[in-house]
């Protein structure tokens, strides 16, 4: 890594073959994002007041003698016939209401459970890292399928090539290419060569919302027509400026990282 | 008693209404939870490259700093070169090392050469908490004291680094 290898794949300040670079296109970014609370009613237990013996009286009626049989006591506050079966009913109903209490309960426990649920998926649907991460592979992906075209170009479908560069370019970069004039497609062409760029490493040096700046290593392999001559192998590294319009990446500038000679 | 009797059986349908509604509701809950967990296990969070600031600075940092003294070499002072190497590399990233180094201290004493390497730009691919994978752009100049002749090279390499304890070390890397 240190002096052999490096020194001859990357010359110094030497352009790429179809490096395009030394302009700035402006960038923006933009900031980015609650949750909501939940309250639970209590419900009665029922008791108490279903006893016939042993109800809390009123200070007025206490006053009053008691001459009335226990069973036959009508109990203030109570229109459930007292008379009639003094010894079932009470029971029955009163259990019914137990069973009913419980079902209430569940009931309650159950929204609760769903409210916190819904939160907790809220939450995590809404992650801005998750957002983030998506947005980060993508970027990755895509601006590295976008050096690939960048970097490459046939000479036998120069029309195609500069076609495909306007795709995945936008800005500055994109107007240039898209006034590529009848000479300079000559000029391609007349070159006689096939460069294909191989993205060999990428990585993101920077994202936002909308823009990233990455850093790649690209191997370029250059071909002549003539197949019997072996294919020259370039090693290049670039820093694109990435931006994202309508939901796809694409190249606002590409520059090669030239090194620094001063 | 009639009125009591049909009392009863509207207040067993009320129950088993409620019941079924708390049993519909259970459901749904366990389908979010099971949905929110799934969330939070997606495997796009693991790699916590550009989430994570701090860690990622650290890393950078770290491995910045390393690559700098290792890739600096000065002929007067092999042994400081390979000090640093002692601190910040291991592994594969070791033995790559210690084979340029081999040949670089054949021919620096003769050229009077020295290295002065420096990180241009770097980009971490991955990032968890004890593993981190990084892009690294090294400028490389050699100078050889004998005719002051400087060159500066370029690199490209493909770093991996690894926790031990507090500090990152790096344990492997590849020019590209």
């Amino acid at each position: 890594m240190t002096s052999s290898e490096p020194a001859e794949s990357t010359e110094p300040a030497k352009p790429a073959p179809f490096a395009f670079g030394n302009r700035r296109a402006g960038k923006n970014a933009r900031p980015g994002q609650g949750a909501p609370a939940a309250s639970v009613d209590e419900f009665p237990s029922g008791d108490a007041d279903y006893g016939v013996v042993g109800v809390p009286m009123e200070p007025g009626v206490q006053e009053v003698p008691v001459t009335v049989a226990p069973d036959t006591a009508v109990v203030p506050g109570f229109g459930t016939e007292p008379s009639a079966k003094p010894d079932l009913e009470p029971h029955a109903s009163s259990r019914l209401r137990g069973v009913g209490g419980l079902v209430w309960l569940l009931l309650v426990a159950s929204i609760a459970a769903v409210v916190m649920a819904y939160m907790s998926w809220h939450q995590a649907d809404h992650d801005p890292d998750r957002q983030r991460a998506a947005l980060r592979d993508e970027a990755l992906i895509e601006g590295t399928a976008d050096v690939e075209t960048m970097t490459s170009m046939d000479h036998r479908h120069v029309a195609a090539g500069i076609k495909a560069w306007q795709s995945v370019s936008t800005g500055v970069l994109h107007d240039q290419l898209v006034s590529i004039d009848r000479d300079q497609e000559k000029m391609l062409a007349d070159e006689g060569k096939i460069a294909t760029g191989h993205v060999v490493q990428a990585a993101l040096t920077d994202l936002t919302d909308s823009t990233a700046t990455m850093i790649v290593a690209v191997e370029v392999t250059v071909r002549d027509d003539d197949q019997s001559k072996a294919p020259a192998v370039k090693r290049n590294r670039f820093s694109a400026d990435l931006a994202l319009v309508d939901g796809q990446w694409k190249i606002e500038n590409l520059q090669q990282v030239a090194v620094n000679v001063s | 008693m009639i009125s009591i009797a049909s009392m009863l059986r509207r207040i067993a349908t009320l129950r088993g209404a409620v019941a079924g509604a708390s049993i519909a509701l259970l459901v749904v809950t366990g389908v979010l939870l099971w949905q929110a967990h799934n969330l939070r296990n997606d495997p796009v969070l693991a790699n916590r490259a550009l989430l994570d600031k701090t860690a990622q600075e650290n890393v950078t940092t770290a491995v910045s700093r390393g690559l700098t003294q290792v890739l600096s070499y000065d002929y007067q002072q092999p042994d400081a070169t390979r000090a640093f190497a002692d601190q910040v590399l291991s592994g594969q990233a070791r033995s790559e090392y210690d084979t340029l180094f081999a040949s670089l201290q054949q021919r620096a004493p003769g050229q009077k050469l020295t290295l002065a390497a420096e990180v241009r730009v770097s980009g971490v691919r991955e990032l968890t908490r004890s593993r981190a994978s990084l892009l690294v752009f090294i400028d490389q100049r050699s100078t050889r004291a004998k005719d002051k002749q400087t060159s500066v090279s370029a690199a490209q390499l493909s770093v991996t680094a690894e926790r031990k304890g507090k500090a990152w070390v790096i344990t492997g890397l590849k020019p590209l």
